[in-house]
């Protein structure tokens, strides 16, 4: 018993991977990204590890959410004309506060701290917002 | 053998490794001839010899598949643009996947109709069980090697049902993907499981499971302890045999260049497509190879909430129930250990067959009406429209066994036929309809059951 667990352990913790590192702060969008986020409406953007769908809403008001679905974890989307976000692979709906409107998704969507700043730079913070 | 009889070759092997005993052996091994086809007698074989192709295009493709974010995807398109023959070796590799599943389903369920797995042979379902679970996992970590659109997302879906798994499910997805996406790390994982370790492990079990065959035999028709007749192994069942390898091969041949990025159906197609991006949104249509297009649709027809637990997590559930049952049938199928007919576990073969069928029909959107297949009016025209296909499949498997092989039992397909009549022409939930079908099982099994017990009693009286 000893040694099977002298054995599984390094390689379970060998097979675990490492946590993701990078800013844990407040990250800026590039350039590209603010290219694209103007051009489309909505942007993903990789953050420590995690995908963030950044959109720009008919107000103007920058939003962050996790882009993930919480169905089986496809990319979501912003559509502007509908004022939602939608996920393609189980056709699932979610409100701009990520919560449910329609489909098999158990759980709204994760939601972040997205903000455009005068200077025109957008700034997003991955700590889950309420 | 005598010693005179041999050829020179043979003398000398003998003498050095005692090789007699064995050619003793296949010269009296005999396949047992019986009331049924022999043709099931060969699904076996025909899975090997695709395996083997896998083998062989495998390791020409791994010659130049480069596996990497920057070159997967571009070396793909290199072997399949550039090198010559680069295409056909993908398309013998990719139809030959295909076929061997096919071979092994149809080998699957031949032995649980023909209740082959009945003692002494529970270890050779077992380890035949373990390899269909070994070649789904050369399917699923095959699929992302491609590192393209399509693969990436149908990976993201299929991979996620594993935090489903109590209690170490989240853990258990990391180490899967390596890391809590899939990324570039989650290829490197699926490819040293691809070209290492489920090779190995299928050399491993093949070896064992052919070996308990050559050591068993194959087993006789219920009822007959020995075979009527039997025919040579060899000579006669190995043509046989090499002849079944060389129409496959032929076969092989015919697809992999008639159409050599598959037959265009959902779940069986490899368009090299565009290179996978994990900041892309997805799109509508992705799905998984066509033998995970069952658990795909019923994960869809499952609420996001049920009985106190989300979703996915009751579908897991009940997929790894119906796995666990399949798995014991040899240890619950009674009267096929007392070598008597089974027709319940029989009807039960039958059933799963259709269970299978309606959700992979549904799967494949056959009768959508309009270009959002999600939309509850197309939804519920592919209900219909498969239910209809469904009933039509069911009624003519019903009437092939009444009439033909004289089945009188009914009662799992009924329900499985019961089921799809009441979701799609009912318009029933398919979980109500599912529940509502399975009450008249219920009832009939105990019936049955309680009958049974009352034989045996005035039996023991
Ligand atoms: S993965 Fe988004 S709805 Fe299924």
């Amino acid at each position: 018993m000893g040694w099977l667990a002298s054995v599984l352990y390094p390689v379970g913790r060998y097979l675990t991977p490492l946590p993701e590192t990078g800013p844990t702060g407040p990250v800026n969008l590039t350039r590209g990204e603010i290219g694209k986020l103007e051009q489309d409406g909505f942007v993903i953007v990789p953050v420590v590890g995690k995908r963030v769908l950044v959109l720009e809403d008919s107000e103007g008001d920058i939003r962050a959410l996790s882009a993930r679905c919480t169905h089986e974890g496809c990319t979501v989307q912003y559509v502007a004309d509908d004022s939602l976000i939608w996920c393609a692979c189980h056709n699932a709906k979610f409100d701009l506060e990520g919560g449910v409107i329609s489909g098999p998704p158990p759980k709204p969507l994760p939601r972040f701290y997205g903000e455009r700043r005068d200077d025109g730079s957008v700034v997003i913070n991955v700590v889950e917002q309420a | 053998m005598s010693n005179d009889t041999k050829s020179p070759l043979l003398s000398w092997l003998d003498e050095r490794y005692q090789v007699s005993p064995l050619i003793e052996f296949l010269r009296h091994k005999e396949v047992p001839i019986g009331a049924h086809s022999m043709a099931w007698y060969f699904l076996g074989g025909a899975t090997l010899f695709f395996f083997m192709v896998q083998i062989v295009t495998g390791v020409l493709l791994l010659m130049y598949y480069q596996p990497g974010e920057a070159t997967s995807w571009e070396s793909l398109r290199y072997i399949m643009t550039k090198v010559p023959f680069g295409w056909l070796v993908r398309s013998f590799h990719c139809w030959s996947a295909h076929l061997m599943i096919i071979c092994l389903v149809a080998h699957m369920f031949s032995t649980m109709l023909l209740k082959a797995y009945r003692p002494p042979r529970e270890l050779t379902w077992v380890t035949g069980y373990v390899l269909f679970a070994v070649a789904l996992g050369f399917g699923f970590s095959g699929y992302l090697l491609p590192w393209n659109e399509l693969s990436y997302f149908a990976t993201v879906v299929g991979t996620d049902s594993v935090k489903s798994v109590p209690v170490v499910g989240n853990w258990l997805l990391e180490v899967m993907r390596g890391g809590p996406d899939v990324t570039i790390n989650t290829l490197y994982r699926f490819f040293a499981l691809h070209v290492i370790i489920l090779p190995l492990a299928c050399f491993a079990l093949v070896g064992i499971h052919l070996l308990f065959i050559q050591r068993q035999g194959m087993a006789a028709p219920v009822g007959e302890c020995h075979a009527p007749r039997g025919m040579k192994f060899f000579p006669s069942f190995a043509v046989r045999d090499l002849l079944l390898w060389l129409a496959c091969l032929f076969l092989l041949v015919a697809l992999s260049t008639v159409a050599p990025y598959g037959p265009n159906i959902p779940g069986m197609e490899w368009e090299l497509g565009s290179k996978a991006n994990p900041l892309a949104p997805a799109y509508p249509g992705i799905k998984p190879e066509w033998y995970f297009l069952w658990i795909y649709q019923l994960l869809k027809e499952f609420p996001p909430h049920l009985l106190g637990l989300e979703g996915p997590q009751l579908c897991l559930l009940l997929v790894s129930v119906l796995m666990g049952a399949w798995a014991a049938v040899p240890w619950m199928d009674r009267q096929a250990r007392r070598n008597q007919p089974s027709p319940g576990f029989s009807d039960f073969g039958f059933a799963a067959i259709l269970f299978i069928s309606y959700l992979t029909l549904k799967a494949w959107d056959i009768g959508a009406v309009g270009n959002d297949v999600d939309a509850p009016a197309s939804v519920a025209s592919v209900a219909r429209t498969c239910a209809w296909w469904e009933l039509g499949l069911g009624g003519a498997i019903i009437a092939i066994r009444y009439t033909v092989y004289e089945h009188r039992w009914f009662l799992f397909s009924g329900a499985a036929l019961l089921h799809a009549g009441l979701h799609g022409l009912a318009g029933i939930g398919y979980l109500a309809a599912g529940l509502v079908a399975m009450l008249p099982v219920v009832a009939g099994v105990v019936m049955i059951y309680r009958a049974q017990s009352r034989g045996e009693e005035t039996a023991g009286a």
